[in-house]
């Protein structure tokens, strides 16, 4: 049976879809926001001189690195509510889920880009009677964040795709949009196509601002 | 080396009076090396029986050390010697074996002591310059001070370009550090020692890294330090410089000082077999 392409199926469902972007940008920020302190914490934990945030932070990393984000999303919906004994709702669900799991990636971002700054920066830093939260705070910090943006954008890409996973628990992101829309006119073709694109604009957006903001960042420092 | 009082010199086209305090700590009698330890009422910097270990590999073995206020020791030695490694263990950058370091009356390793402000003391200048890459040049010299010494920005500006002066980059305090040479930097990483006003400058190989014709410029500024009366500590491979500005030469082989004397003896009349190979192997004017 041929498929017959009718195109303004996709024009038509933009606006529904719409809504359901909202949803994915809204949690995609409001999960990396938290994911980013989140991250920034466990990856300097990462580098502690003590024994203790150093394990607690490598348990964390490799527990979420290491299993699903399906697994971590449900787990966190319809798992931990039954533990807990109360029900948490789906929106802030998914924005957990999202925030711990791009936690962990986050640190491994953070650790590694703090670890690539030359040592000789902190010497100097202690040499002039800097303590070490200062010589992390003026001179090392600094440094380290401007490494770390580009795979940090690369992460809001990725966590802003994993929101498409929150359809297992029913939150109204565009995945799930486009599911109940097809639901109602079986247009697979055309509607999974157009969210789809949908994506690809989110993603490219980001990738472009990125870009700039990566040269104008350079040339400020004459590189 | 002695100074007489009020001395004054000319540097960079301004004329830079002597402290009028800092007379040579010699006065007429130079200093005899060999085993007698020196001593001065309050020496600046104690290292007694300084052992390092890295891993299985013993760096240095046993050091003693004694520097007085106003001296200016040379430390030379081949490389892997454990002269660097020696330097760095007076401002605890490296962490000691066993043995006691003190820095103007403060032992290092006693828990009370507050080592960063033991830091403010001795202030160290990189072969590498390690200067902050994200800073101006006056940013950089005024970190210190405004953060550790809480200065107001004002104040710390005024400091710093007046170092900045001193150095010879007063005209570039607006200037990033990859703008700069590399004895440019170096003169700068020395400002920035400077603004934390030590008691004592430490120099790891401070032109070991500089294209040859960019060595005298940093020569000059640690010269006129050393005139103005700075307590110094310096490792390098610079001979003539020691010849001519060192109180103190020290050589160091094999985790042990070998010699040490005034220059004359220590280049004239080397007795240690080592030191006579080694400086026969450098070149030194």
């Amino acid at each position: 049976m041929a498929l017959d392409f009718k195109a303004s199926v996709m024009w038509e469902s933009v606006p529904l879809l719409l809504g359901g972007v909202h949803l994915t940008i809204i949690i995609t920020l409001g999960g990396l926001a938290i994911g980013f302190l989140v991250g920034t914490a466990t990856g300097l934990a990462k580098t502690a001189r003590g024994k203790l945030p150093r394990t607690l932070a490598d348990i964390y990393v490799e527990a979420i690195r290491g299993t699903p984000l399906i697994v971590q999303v449900m787990f966190l919906y319809f798992g931990l509510p039954l533990a807990i004994g109360m029900r948490i709702p789906p929106v802030t669900a998914g924005i957990v889920a999202i925030a711990v799991n791009s936690g962990a990636y986050i640190a491994e971002i953070v650790r590694g880009a703090v670890e690539s700054i030359d040592v000789g920066q902190t010497e100097a830093g202690r040499s002039i009677g800097l303590t070490r939260m200062q010589t992390m705070l003026h001179v090392v910090w600094p440094q380290a964040f401007r490494r770390m943006i580009p795979p940090l954008g690369n992460q809001f890409i990725i966590s802003l795709k994993d929101t498409s996973l929150l359809v297992v628990i029913g939150v109204g992101e565009l995945t799930r949009q486009g599911q109940e829309i097809i639901a109602v006119n079986f247009r697979a073709f055309e509607v999974w196509l157009t969210v789809a694109v949908m994506y690809l604009v989110m993603t490219l957006s980001i990738a472009r601002v990125l870009r700039v903001y990566e040269r104008r960042l350079n040339a400020r420092f004459g590189r | 080396m002695s100074v007489e009082y009020g001395k004054s010199i000319l540097l960079h086209g301004r004329l830079v009076f002597l402290a009028n305090e800092q007379k040579s700590y010699f006065g007429n009698n130079p200093w005899k090396g060999d085993d007698t330890m020196k001593t001065c009422e309050s020496p600046m910097i104690t290292v007694r029986n300084l052992h390092k270990r890295f891993g299985q590999n013993e760096v240095l073995r046993g050091i003693d050390l004694t520097v007085c206020p106003g001296e200016v020791v040379v430390i030379i030695g081949p490389s892997g010697s454990g002269k660097s490694t020696a330097l760095r263990c007076i401002n605890r950058l490296e962490e000691i074996t066993s043995g006691k370091v003190v820095v103007d009356g403060h032992d290092l390793y006693d828990p009370a002591t507050d080592i960063n402000y033991v830091r403010t003391e001795a202030g160290m200048v990189f072969q590498q310059f390690n200067l902050f890459p994200h800073m101006s040049v006056l940013d950089n010299v005024t970190l210190g001070p405004i953060r550790v010494r809480r200065t107001s920005r004002a104040e710390a500006n005024r400091l710093g370009l007046a170092l900045l002066e001193k150095v010879g980059l007063a005209d570039k305090a607006t200037a990033y550090p990859d703008q700069l040479s590399g004895g440019q930097k170096q003169r700068v990483a020395i400002a920035r020692s400077l603004a934390m006003q030590p008691k004592v400058l430490l120099f790891d190989e401070p032109t070991s890294a500089l294209d040859p014709e960019l060595v005298g410029e940093v020569l000059e500024v640690m010269r006129a330090l050393a005139l103005e009366g700075m307590t110094m500590v310096i490792v390098t491979h610079e001979m003539g410089f020691a010849r001519e500005v060192a109180d103190r030469v020290i050589f160091i082989d094999q985790g042990r000082i070998q010699e040490e004397g005034p220059p004359d003896e220590f280049f004239g009349a080397p007795k240690n077999p080592r030191l006579r190979e080694f400086l026969s192997r450098v070149h030194h004017a």
